[in-house]
């Protein structure tokens, strides 16, 4: 097991395994323009797809955590988190086809509103979106569920009390529900970010990295470049820079975390 | 384990309800059952739109409208699944390399765990510290040196190239670690004066209490793999030892532009498994997280 771990940090050392050429893979990453537009679209991702979670899960977690049939709540919840399950590639594949300009689903019922041929695949703006409404319908139960405990687990007596107290429904919200869910809300934040910094599937499967480079995200780019173009020592110089990026994001984290995340929940 | 669990089951659903703040219906709440009514509706259509098509001849499968509730029932696309591509093949490979790195995956982690949580030596919290910065490393980096080892060992293009490397996580270790410290050790110091070994400690007294952390861990554990298209991507080649994630493309490469229906065939099939999981593995699922699997 320590082996492993061992192993895992080796990556440094197998860089380039054949022949030792020094820091050129490093002059190679400052000369290289496809790096910038691959970390811009990452980037853009990671923009768009955190909050879109971290936001609209709480919300669905809230609506569905409110007076409503037990097993209503039971439906939503299914709904919500099947598509988690749902073998991935499988569904990606699916959806290609949905997003399709000529015979998609998606536009022929946006033509029924009078909306017609958005070209999903074939703009480089488009795209963005075509990847969230996935992410979201894939993705959301996750986020989800995880509030939806984290709403179950706060005690009861603190609402109560907060009643008898006369907080109205609002202060209710910021007072006990926030501070008490922001592990959950923590949590959630830090395990998006770091899977949308390394997302690969989404536009492996759905926009191909198209048109162009457009949607391709850090990682397509290495595994090009790794297992494409066999420049494996390369693909190692990018793959360390993604690391640090995601390493210093996630000590960030950690540490405006502290600010903000209340633990003493005893 | 956090006294909130129990304070709060000892309250009803419907208390549990009433603390979230509606206790008259609201024009609002209305808008609100409605929203999330559609909202539900949007998220099962792509299903219903996938079952539907794939029960279409093939020469309709790319015509408008589409269906969301079936109009044909050609079950024809599902033999040709099986007939053109080595489909049963996929699911059984995807079943197997996830059953076996889940089965591996709990016996190495509780073990594991049980040395991190109560067995003292020498250096132990530098270990599980270094263990727990494999948790920040990424995937995809790692990946590079392990394509490395795996050819070098000649395991390229074989199962054991997922299941291997698959084994060890930290994660896993973590959570049932964590569980584990929530324990007492008088239940241990009884256990060895009566003359237990440490192994019957163990299986017997430790392991059946952490029961919700094993439960998540496997659940989790089996989803990331079932799913894992990347690692497959990289390591196989031949059709007949695919994972079904791979051998999607596979079937959508065959069928190309030609038979739609037949495609969707294939996706409809690679639900069945997720949704026994989710039949049978939800409950452990939310148990496990209540049960301060994730207390972080």
């Amino acid at each position: 097991m320590v082996a492993s771990i061992i192993l895992s940090f080796n990556k440094y050392n197998v860089i380039t395994p054949s022949k030792f050429i020094g820091l050129d893979n490093f002059k190679d990453f400052f000369d290289d323009d496809r790096l910038g537009t691959v970390y811009w679209n990452t980037l853009k991702f990671v923009l768009i797809l955190t909050p879109l979670h971290v936001i609209l899960g709480l919300l669905l977690a809230l609506a569905v955590q409110r007076k409503i049939a037990t097993g209503l709540k039971y439906f939503y919840r299914t709904v919500f988190y099947f598509p988690v399950l749902a073998t991935s590639a499988a569904v990606a594949v699916a959806w290609s086809f949905m997003f399709n300009k000529e015979f998609g689903v998606l536009n022929y019922f946006l033509s029924l509103f009078h909306i017609e041929g958005i070209p999903w695949m074939q703009s480089p703006s488009w795209v963005f979106l075509a990847v969230a409404i996935y992410s979201f319908w894939k993705f959301i139960g996750n986020a989800f569920l995880y509030y939806f405990i984290g709403l179950q687990n706060i005690p009861e007596t603190l609402y109560e009390a907060a009643e008898i107290d006369g907080a109205n429904k609002v202060q209710r919200f910021f007072a006990i529900t926030l501070p008490m869910l922001s592990p959950m809300l923590f949590f959630i934040l830090v395990t998006t970010l770091i899977g949308t910094t390394q997302i690969f599937d989404e536009p492996y499967l759905i926009t191909g990295g198209g048109p162009g480079d457009a949607s391709r995200s850090v990682n397509m780019y290495i595994y090009e470049v790794a297992f494409q173009r066999h420049e494996m020592g390369y693909a190692s110089t990018v793959s360390i820079s993604l690391f640090l990026a995601i390493l210093s994001i996630t000590v960030l984290q950690f540490a405006l975390g502290k600010k903000w995340v209340s633990y003493d929940q005893e | 384990m956090s006294s909130d669990v129990q304070l709060a089951s000892v309250y009803t659903e419907e208390q549990k309800e009433i603390r979230i703040g509606v206790r008259r219906r609201s024009a609002g709440s209305y808008v609100l059952d409605a929203s999330l009514l559609v909202l539900s509706f949007l998220m099962l259509s792509p299903f219903l739109w996938i079952i539907s098509t794939s029960l279409r001849l093939p020469k309709d499968s790319f015509s408008l409208p589409p269906a969301i509730f079936p109009t044909d029932f050609n079950f024809n696309n599902y033999a040709e699944v099986f007939n053109r591509v080595p489909f049963a093949d996929f699911i059984g490979n995807s079943l197997k390399i996830s059953l076996l790195i889940v089965v591996g995956h709990i016996f190495i982690s509780s073990m594991a765990a049980f040395a991190f949580s109560r067995i003292s030596f020498p250096g132990r919290n530098l270990i599980f510290i270094i263990f727990l910065a494999g948790l920040m490393i990424p995937g995809q980096v790692t990946i590079i040196p392990q394509f490395i080892l795996i050819s070098r060992l000649g395991l390229i293009d074989t199962h054991w190239a997922l299941i291997l490397p698959a084994l060890i996580n930290p994660l896993g270790i973590f959570m049932i670690r964590q569980m584990m410290m929530t324990i007492s050790s008088t239940y241990d110091e009884a256990a060895y004066m009566d003359g237990a070994s440490r192994m019957w400690v163990f299986l017997k007294v430790i392991l059946p209490m952490v029961f919700p952390a094993i439960a998540v861990t496997s659940v989790m554990t089996f989803i990331a793999n079932w799913n894992d298209f990347f690692r497959p991507l990289i390591f196989l080649n031949t059709f007949e030892k695919m994972t079904l994630p791979l051998g999607m493309t596979v079937l959508t490469g065959t069928f190309g532009s030609g038979n739609l229906s037949a495609i969707l065939a294939g996706v409809t099939l690679s639900l069945v498994v997720p949704l026994l999981f989710y039949i049978f593995g939800q409950k452990y699922l939310v148990e496990g997280i209540t049960a301060g699997g994730l207390k972080l």
